[in-house]
């Protein structure tokens, strides 16, 4: 890499006093990915609570969880958060209903 | 009534629902049964708990012989007189005439209770009967005690199967636990050994730029991490350059279902890098280089690309790129400068290639970026194991190579005034499309102005033709106040 370092080793590349911190970029709600595995676990939760189907329940939170485990740090807001929670809520009263039936 | 009952039971999630249902059915299916042999015994239980279908049928015996001429004079209409004691004798001789006894239950039925006070005569049928009684009556119970076990048994099977559901789902999620931190941590080693690797002391990044990390102070963290699978390095104060944003994209690791989903689409650990350049250290430049089929896809999609560049063929009489590389560029001269004798050696060169095939993806310059930041180098690399991460140096050191070669490089005049009249087009159309939008949104404005007039012309009419009508009213009243006036004047 001689080559390459030719230009540095002969002065120094660095300059203090240009340096900026970093500045995280603004993001608007509008702007998150989309939380695909949110969506299916909200929709999975609701064919859940509609047909009183087990399965779907848990599927829906197995997609929960998949949904909590992508989750990034910017969009921790309790949106997103509460969204899941009130999915999870769900399907785990119809399970609970469900298993309390059978 | 068996038929349908399989499907039922299979489905465990309606078992409450089928076991109230089938108890259902096996009672209305004695009660048919009974009803189509046509035997009051059964009316002491099922009185107690029959459903009311059936009790039209049986409310004739209740009331025993009053109802009876009723059915009687149909068949026979020899019995007109209600003589309760003489109607039992000349009966029982007429049913086992006619012998449809389908239609006649209630007549047998009529036979039975009064054939008890006098058991002389009707001896066939009253046996018969008697016989029939007897072999309901058994069954009765026993059809019921039959149906409540068949319940039961419908009952305990779809149970281990719903426990089945929850066993299996209850144990992914438990492995999706177990490997979300697994993953995780993975994922973090081969973030912080890139790290340790070219952001630490005395490493390329190091010797190169003045600020390393996200925070401010000197022992700010080096990553910052986003997700579980993102993380970020930045690094500032350099010459050419506002600052460096490296990110990494690894493999969901950490989510189970990506994982196995990787195992079918196979998908890189990928580490991009954002040069924004300053603006005057930077001149025309559109250039990429990436494997030939990215290139092309490239080149239709990025929108500077599509917009200034095209894929240029290898120039002969010279060492170009790898055969596996395609260049796009703006102009031959660009290219020709930017793939310098000394990269070619290092990297891009057919034989040093070889050993960068897995690790370079593409490589991007322009100064025509959509966002905030116009100028900007992207490279995009695959990651190494983490144990290897040495492979990628190279790679890696291209980047102050080509900040320092970008930011020094000039145009010749020629190429210039080309890639002027390039922009000033662009810049034209941009600023038509600038200039539409705004019309567009002028217009709309206006046609909202004017709707919200005609509104409040259209109140304003409405109020005129109220105020009209009132006046109207108060002139006729006026015309005939007069005479009330008159009227009282007198």
């Amino acid at each position: 890499m001689s080559s390459h370092g030719n230009a540095s080793a002969a002065n120094d590349p660095r300059q203090p006093s240009t340096a900026n911190p970093y500045v995280p970029p603004q993001i608007s709600p509008q702007d998150l990915p989309v939380d695909y595995s949110g969506f299916i676990a909200i929709l999975f939760g609701l064919f859940g609570v509609m047909f009183r189907y087990k399965l779907c329940s848990w599927l829906a939170i197995i997609f929960c969880a998949q949904s909590i485990a992508n989750m990034k740090n910017y969009e921790n807001d309790l949106k997103q958060v509460s969204m899941a929670m009130i999915c999870l809520e769900f399907t785990l009263h119809v399970i609970v209903q469900l298993v309390k039936l059978a | 009534m068996a038929k349908p009952k399989p499907p039922f039971f299979s489905l465990p999630q309606l078992l409450l629902i089928l076991a109230v249902v089938s108890l259902f059915l096996s009672r209305l299916h004695v009660v048919a049964d009974s009803h189509f042999e046509g035997f009051e015994a059964d009316d002491e239980e099922d009185l107690d708990s029959l459903p009311t279908e059936s009790l039209p049928l049986r409310s004739p015996p209740l009331t025993f012989s009053q109802p009876e001429p009723d059915p009687v004079p149909d068949p026979v209409p020899s019995d007109p007189v209600p003589e309760e004691l003489q109607v039992p004798d000349s009966d029982p001789p007429k049913h086992p005439s006619s012998t449809t006894f389908e239609y006649w239950d209630e007549d047998e039925f009529e036979g039975l209770p009064i054939e008890l006070p006098s058991p002389e005569t009707t001896t066939t049928t009253t046996t018969t009967s008697k016989s029939a009684d007897e072999d309901v009556k058994p069954s009765d119970p026993s059809s019921d005690s039959k149906a409540s076990p068949e319940t039961k048994k419908a009952g305990t099977s779809p149970r281990s199967s719903s426990y089945m559901v929850e066993i299996a789902c209850g144990s992914f999620l438990i492995i999706f636990v177990i490997n979300y931190f697994t993953g995780k941590r993975e994922n973090e080693n081969i973030a912080l050994s890139w790290a340790a690797k070219f952001a630490a002391n005395d490493s390329i990044f190091d010797k190169n730029f003045s600020l390393l990390g996200v925070g401010d102070g000197d022992d700010s963290p080096l990553l910052l991490k986003e997700g579980q699978n993102v993380f970020k390095f930045y690094a500032s104060g350099r010459r050419y350059c506002q600052g460096l944003l490296a990110t990494m994209e690894l493999k969901s690791r950490h989510d189970l279902i990506s994982r196995v989903y990787n195992m079918v689409v196979p998908c890189k650990d990928e580490i991009s890098f954002e040069v924004y350049m300053n603006d005057e250290a930077m001149d025309h430049v559109v250039f990429a280089v990436a494997k030939k089929k990215a290139a092309k896809v490239m080149q239709k999609e990025v929108r500077d690309l599509q917009r200034f560049a095209s894929v240029l063929s290898p120039p002969s009489g010279r060492k170009w790129v790898s055969e596996e590389l395609a260049v796009i560029s703006e102009s031959k001269e660009v290219a020709g400068d930017l793939i310098s004798e000394a990269v070619l050696d290092q990297v891009f060169g057919e034989k040093a290639f070889e050993k960068f095939r897995k690790g370079f993806i593409s490589m991007h310059f322009s100064d025509e970026h959509l966002g905030t930041h116009k100028k900007m180098l992207l490279f995009k690399f695959a990651l190494p194991d983490v144990n290897n991460m040495a492979d990628m140096t190279r790679l890696v050191s291209l980047i102050p190579y080509y900040i320092d070669l970008v930011g020094r490089y000039k145009l010749s005049a020629q190429a210039r005034s080309k890639t002027d009249a390039a922009r000033a087009k662009a810049a034209q159309e941009a600023y038509k499309e600038l200039q539409n939008a705004r019309q567009d949104a002028l217009q709309r404005k206006k046609a909202e102005r004017r709707r919200l007039l005609e509104e409040a012309e259209a109140r304003l009419s409405a109020e005129a033709i109220r105020k009209k009508e009132a006046k109207e009213r108060s002139r006729q009243m006026k015309k005939g106040m007069p005479k009330v006036k008159m009227t009282r004047a007198h």
